[in-house]
């Protein structure tokens, strides 16, 4: 980690989203492997399991697992459960009257269709921008050495070091000043922000993981600049390139706490909707339209899992 | 490629993050001209400087008996919420990092499904689960436990979901870390007798320190701005900071008071900020003294 400390943006990430092979996979081989209990004999092992110690850990064990699944999975469970109920009233463990009629509700509602609309409006532009301005910055962070560039990436830091909903008010103020309240632009600029660590630090790191040496063979066979980066670096460093899109796609997507404060009431998107849902609808409309705005989230990460797993995210927070 | 080109993310991130944070800090000291005029023109209990600045604005929100208890609310919260979750991701991460066999697996693929769901759907079904009339309460309430247990709309819940859906950021962080861990460190240290609590602590935990700052630091800073967790699953007094400041720049019109919560938990960033900068430089210089020794 201490050599990850000195080479500017092209750390641990590097290998990680270069490669894309690296990560939970590759070390959690050690879980199945040599784990330290499997360095004694066997006899060892089956005498231990009769300890004290080890009865209590297996039943630790089992009570951590129970505290997740009611933790983590039966509340969502019981989400989907909501989305197709009538009748489901205290205490009874399933509704006892079930329907589809909420699934009607949500899709010809208007309200609720134009936060669809307005989701699927504002996520790609959101990305698309973002692409465009940070990811010649992303370039020129992996390729270049020049004053000030530790003091750059810092200050990108900044959209992750204030708490959110202050940074959206004191925002909020100058975006009253310049008349980008309540607009399209307004809403654009604030999802936008959330994205800009995302689509710096990652692409960097996969450009930074190209080898210099193979756009000089490119340029020594002929190629100009922008054939080499389009037909050499751009392909190497794609995966990287397309994580980042993928979670600024995300990232745009999800936000609802700024989106609410500068787009209401004229930019609704379906995770600000859901704030009013929750007081003015029936439970299972909200239901049905929570799973409906989980879909995309539960699709896309699947892709990138295993780039999410092997800690890029977190790269996001490591200072350099 | 221009080296200017990496200046403007940089660029936008002075305009709307660098500026608005210095607007605020002058709006809350009474300044009210240049670009806080708009906002100031529509504010009402404002305080106005008529030279210098003022602290006027956090004399009332001292002087505000809801908004102190707000201000205590969002310390504790914050507190027990990070303290919490650094406890759980550690057993997670260990769990996941040593545990062989189906529970093992299982239960590094529950932890992350948090990632999977968008935080209002998230924080949203946590309370529909255990409010007063939720399934926590009938559950209970089969084991013969009072179902008055349940914790909706109260801020020991909010402490939980924030716990929970921060869960896979940080255990991902140091269950990656732990990998890390050479088994031949730990088996000498098991060797030379020391009991598994004993590794834990005094092997693991040590090498794992930087992950526990950035998981310390982006939490508690995450908390401290949020809104959605705290307005979907607290109470309706006292509220966490994140949900005041909203209510009064959209619902009171009192921008000037909203931005002063702002400004407060910018300084407690602030600091959370300089803790990191600190202990992450102090580890690096650690590590690298370290691989200089050899």
């Amino acid at each position: 980690m201490s050599a990850a400390a000195g080479v500017g943006t092209a750390g641990v990430g590097t290998a990680d989203v270069g490669t894309g092979e690296l990560g939970l996979r590759g070390p959690s081989a050690q879980v199945g492997g040599a784990g330290p209990a499997t360095a004694h004999e066997p006899g060892v092992a089956a005498r231990r399991h009769w300890r004290p110690s080890r009865v209590a850990g297996t039943g630790a064990s089992g009570l951590l697992l129970v505290g997740l699944g009611l933790f983590i999975l039966a509340p969502l469970g019981m989400l989907v459960l909501w989305a197709f109920a009538d009748y489901w009233f205290f205490p009874s463990a399933f509704p006892s009257v079930w329907t589809l009629s909420w699934w009607k509700t949500v899709f010809s509602g208007g309200d609720l269709s134009t936060a669809v609309m307005w989701s699927f409006i504002f996520a790609p532009t959101v990305m698309v921008i973002s692409a465009v301005v940070c990811l010649p910055a992303a370039y020129v962070f992996a390729r270049r050495e020049f004053l000030g560039k530790r003091a750059m990436m810092m200050t990108l830091f900044a959209t992750n070091a204030f708490p959110k909903m202050g940074l959206y008010i004191a925002m909020a103020s100058v975006l009253y000043a310049l008349n980008l309240m309540g607009t399209f632009m307004g809403v654009v600029i604030i999802q936008l922000l959330n994205t800009l660590v995302i689509m710096t630090w990652i692409p960097a790191a996969a450009f930074a993981s190209v080898p210099p040496s193979l756009e000089e063979a490119a340029r020594d066979a002929g190629a100009g600049p922008w054939r080499t980066f389009f037909r050499v670096t751009f392909p190497l460093a794609s995966p990287g390139i397309v994580v980042a899109l993928i979670l600024a796609f995300l990232a745009s997507f999800d936000e609802a706490q700024g989106t609410f404060l500068v787009g209401v009431p004229n930019y609704v998107t379906m995770p600000v909707q859901m704030y009013s849902l929750v007081s003015d609808y029936p439970g299972p409309a909200t239901a049905v339209f929570a799973i409906l705005l989980t879909i995309p989230s539960l699709v896309l990460l699947a892709l990138v899992r295993k780039h999410v797993f092997s800690s890029t995210l977190a790269e996001g927070y490591r200072l350099r | 490629m221009p080296v200017g080109v990496g200046f403007v993310p940089v660029l936008i991130t002075i305009v709307f993050i660098g500026l608005p944070v210095a607007l605020a800090v002058l709006y809350t000291l009474g300044k009210t001209g240049g670009l806080n005029e708009t906002i100031a023109r529509v504010a009402q209990h404002q305080v106005v400087a008529k030279h210098g600045f003022t602290l006027g604005a956090y004399r009332n929100f001292i002087d505000s008996k809801e908004l102190r208890s707000d201000l205590w609310v969002t310390f504790w919260v914050t507190v027990v919420s990070t303290a919490a979750l650094v406890a759980l991701s550690v057993v997670l991460a260990l769990f996941v990092r040593f545990s062989k066999g189906r529970v093992g697996r299982l239960v590094s693929t529950v932890y992350v499904v948090p990632m999977f769901i968008p935080t209002v759907i998230a924080s949203y079904a946590l309370v529909t689960f255990w409010q007063q009339n939720g399934k926590l309460a009938g559950i209970l309430h089969a084991l013969g436990l009072p179902s008055s247990w349940v914790p909706g709309f109260t801020s020991m819940g909010v402490v939980l979901g924030l716990v929970c859906t921060n869960i896979p950021f940080a255990v991902i962080l140091l269950a990656s870390s732990m990998h890390g861990v050479s088994d031949v460190l730990i088996e000498a240290a098991r060797d030379v007798g020391a009991s598994w609590p004993r590794v834990v602590w005094s092997v693991i935990l040590p090498l794992c320190r930087l992950p526990i700052i950035i998981i310390v630091t982006f939490t508690a800073i995450g908390t401290l701005g949020n809104f959605t967790i705290p307005d979907l699953m607290g109470p309706n007094a006292p509220q966490m900071l994140g949900v005041a400041m909203t209510d009064y720049y959209q619902s009171y019109g009192q921008p000037q008071q909203a931005e002063v919560m702002a400004v407060l938990v910018f300084l407690a960033a602030l600091a959370l900020s300089g803790f990191y900068v600190w202990a992450s430089r102090s580890e690096r210089r650690r590590v690298s003294a370290q691989s200089g020794a050899k």
